[in-house]
């Protein structure tokens, strides 16, 4: 039916090759999780090397996994068949999904994470792409603060913003920058925080209701002292 | 600042079915389900372990894999279940996957699980969902309730009463009620919740709902636009893909249809309808070996679920016939006696097809011992033969000389199409061929004439307020014309009438109701049938009819 099989067959290799990729990471991580729980966390103990390894090794494992995902989903987007379905989501529901997913890392590293959500705030969104989002900035976050990591939502005049802040030393000013140059659809090849700022951006601006449209603000300062990435959807 | 975590679930009293061909996410489920005291948990591991299991016992909960290897997907099992009645109203279905996809988006109420779960399936993620939906369920049971008695009317007063206080789902119930009054033949009510969910958000389903309405009311260029709007965009939305084809073929573009349904194919080809439709499409444009690899499919797909029809057999053994392979012909119609063997038209056809095949490869005599042995039974069952056969099979008869066959054939296909120009059009066509142009003449005028003068006594009966005379008359045709769509909902009628005026009546109320979801079936776009199946709802019931 193609003009070009072998086209296709290394295109269909590639996105199964990743599917795969993405399923053992993702074994990866359950038994790094478990292995941390299996190791106790009783009210004595100090963290250990061996487990704060372990958690950084659940770490890295989520931090690809997450990558895989929203190349994915990127790939999908640009050949226009991600099934993108927006719906009413309790955000209170995201927010603490999101953060369950980055707790052990938040523990192994003595970060104090909390957040603040209404729990009958509702935001039109597509769930897997918004809670891609909150998780990679999660973990970015966790990556870079000194002591604690909030995730706030809350309800704004044209829709709601998510907003998730630290008190690190904040972005470095060329990514600053870089946020700025995402939203104006310029593209930028500089590592890994590249793809994450970019699919962030890509999934703010697929959300959009009349001639309104997502979009993600990155800042220093805030509440912390430290980042604090937004992503507002209308 | 708010709770951090909620507490589990009790989860104590509440049933679960796990479907889910990996041992170790079924442990991963059934560990989680623990946590929060789950003890009535059944696993099955392939789809028909699961469907035997549903055969039992009504879940509380199912979860789901929707790709369980090879054979039926999690979604060919959610829709038997729905057909076969095999969920409790309150059920919840959860539909485990290992990415979000296609068919994930703008299903209806009957194709839709309750939702998705995207792995790795945490803790916090199954007990929130399950906590949400299993809410959720049990507000709208009584709807569903409803729904399953075919009391749209009813369904939708719930639903407003529901809309009142219950914000979290105010678009959950927006969108069923605008299905529900789409089944009562209200499009005006769905149009306008269609409109005011576009004015918020472009939302695929909301434009898809304009797009059915358009197509219904034979507007094919207005629903063409909308449907366009959606597939351009996305070709994740499969739904508004085959709506889009019925829409081309409407339109007389058998191109476009054709492209449409191979884009929806390419994305999700395990659909046995749409395979099915290819080959329709692909058949009419003399893409013969297109149509065959599609039919095949489709009765490959469709062998082992409730979609298994004689349409895709017969039509595969026709674009044999038509490309000369004849022994591919008499397999599909092999492959037909077996699959539906408990299906007693489809035995008949299964042999009486092979008539022309037969005739192609010279075996005369045969065709003709064929047609003699299945003379009498091809008469009785003329009227239950499906309209593609009877056209396929007069030819051959007229040609074995077999007048009275064909002509009973085509009489009663006429009688039950008498107002579809198309058929009349091409039965002369075939009394032409055959010489018979005058003897065919005579036969088309004389059934549909039949046909209509039946409907006028009906109605003239009726207006002099001989109800029961003209109920008497249309019950009697209708044992003769059992597949006319007119003929039905004008039974309906006549039967609602008197009812209304003297009464509900069980055996009226049934034949009633039989008789519209026959003629829906035969054309689903005609709104008198959802607007006959509310007044029948209002018989005996005090309610009024809906704004």
């Amino acid at each position: 039916m193609t003009a070009d099989p072998q086209k296709l067959d290394i295109s269909t290799f590639l996105l199964s090759s990743i599917h795969d990729m993405k399923n053992s990471l993702g074994m990866m991580s359950a038994y790094l999780e478990d292995a941390l729980n299996e190791s106790g966390r009783d009210e004595t103990s100090v963290e250990t090397p061996a487990r704060r390894k372990t958690a950084q090794a659940l770490y890295e494992a989520q931090r690809v996994s997450n990558h895989l995902i929203q190349l994915l989903a990127l790939y999908k987007i640009d050949q226009s068949f991600y099934p993108f379905d927006p719906q009413d989501q309790p955000l209170a529901d995201l927010a603490r999904e999101a953060l369950a997913r980055a707790q052990p890392l938040a523990d192994s590293k003595g970060v104090d994470l909390d957040f603040d959500c209404p729990e009958d705030l509702y935001g039109w969104l597509d769930y897997e792409l918004v809670f891609g989002v909150v998780v990679q900035t999660l973990h970015n976050a966790l990556h870079y603060t000194r002591s604690r990591v909030f995730l706030s939502a809350a309800a704004s005049e044209t829709g709601v913003i998510i907003s998730i802040e630290d008190d690190g030393p904040g972005f470095p000013d060329f990514l600053l920058e870089q946020g700025n140059a995402a939203q104006r659809g310029i593209s930028f090849e500089t590592g890994s925080t590249g793809l994450g700022l970019y699919f962030a951006d890509v999934v703010a601006r697929l959300h959009k209701a009349g001639d309104r449209t997502g979009q993600i603000l990155l800042a220093n300062g805030g509440r912390f002292g430290g980042g604090c990435f937004s992503l507002l959807l209308p | 600042m708010s709770i951090r975590t909620q507490p589990p679930p009790d989860l104590s009293r509440t049933s679960f079915l796990i479907i889910e061909d990996f041992e170790g996410m079924r442990a991963i489920l059934r560990d989680i389900l623990g946590r929060a005291g789950a003890s009535r948990i059944t696993l099955a591991a392939s789809a028909g372990n699961a469907i035997a299991m549903l055969e039992r016992q009504r879940y509380d909960v199912i979860l789901c894999d929707l790709h369980l290897g090879q054979g039926k997907s999690g979604q060919d099992i959610l829709e038997e279940a729905r057909h076969r009645a095999l969920l409790a109203p309150h059920a919840v279905w959860l539909m485990v996957s290992s990415e979000k996809a296609a068919e994930m988006v703008t299903g209806t109420v009957e194709s839709r699980p309750d939702d998705y779960l995207i792995k790795p399936i945490t803790e916090t993620l199954l007990f929130a969902r399950l906590s949400r939906q299993m809410a959720k369920k049990r507000a709208l049971a009584p709807i569903e309730v409803a729904m399953r008695e075919h009391e749209y009317l009813k369904a939708l007063r719930l639903a407003d009463a529901q809309l009142e206080n219950d914000k979290p789902h105010a678009w959950d119930l927006k969108r069923l009620k605008a299905e529900l009054a789409m089944h009562s033949g209200e499009h005006g009510m769905a149009r306008s919740i269609y409109k005011e969910a576009l004015d918020l958000r472009d939302l695929p389903w909301a434009r898809l709902g304009l797009a059915k309405i358009h197509f219904n009311e034979g507007r094919f260029e207005d629903a063409r636009q909308e449907l366009e709007e959606i597939t351009g965009g996305n070709r994740a939305y499969l739904e508004a893909h085959d709506w889009l084809a019925r829409t081309l073929d409407k339109l007389g573009d058998q191109d476009g249809a054709q492209d449409v349904l191979q884009r929806a194919l390419a994305t999700s080809p395990r659909a046995p309808l749409r395979q099915l439709h290819l080959g329709e499409v692909a058949y009419r444009r003399g893409e013969l070996g297109t149509a065959t690899q599609a039919f095949q499919h489709s009765i490959d797909l469709a062998r082992n679920t409730p979609l298994k029809s004689p349409r895709a057999y017969l039509a595969l053994s026709q674009v044999q016939l038509d490309q000369n392979h004849t022994d591919a012909a008499l397999k599909a119609l092999a492959a037909l006696s077996g699959d539906m063997a408990d299906n007693t038209t489809a035995q008949l056809l299964a042999q009486a097809m092979q008539i022309p095949v037969r005739l192609k490869t010279g075996e005369h005599s045969m065709a003709e011992r064929l047609a003699a042995q299945l003379a009498q039974e091809l008469k009785t069952e003329a009227r239950n033969l499906p309209p593609e056969a009877v056209f396929n099979l007069a030819a051959p008869l007229l040609e074995l000389g077999d007048k009275n066959t064909a002509a009973a054939l085509l009489g009663s296909l006429i009688g039950n199409n008498h107002e579809h120009p198309e058929y009349l059009e091409r039965a002369q066509t075939i009394y032409t061929r055959a010489g018979l142009e005058d003897e065919g003449r005579e036969l088309v005028q004389r059934s549909a004439r039949a046909a209509s003068d039946i409907m006028n006594r009906g109605v003239k009966l009726a207006r002099e307020g001989k109800l029961g005379e003209a109920i008497e008359l249309t019950r009697e045709a209708r044992a003769q014309m059992p597949n006319n769509a007119r003929l039905l909902l004008n039974h309906a009628f006549l039967l609602i009438a008197w009812m209304e005026r003297h009464g509900r009546q069980t055996v009226l109320n049934q034949e009633a109701r039989t008789c519209i979801e026959l003629a829906r079936n035969l054309k689903p776009e005609d709104k008198r049938a959802g607007e006959l199946l509310t007044r029948l709802e209002l018989i005996g019931n005090d309610f009024e009819t809906p704004a």
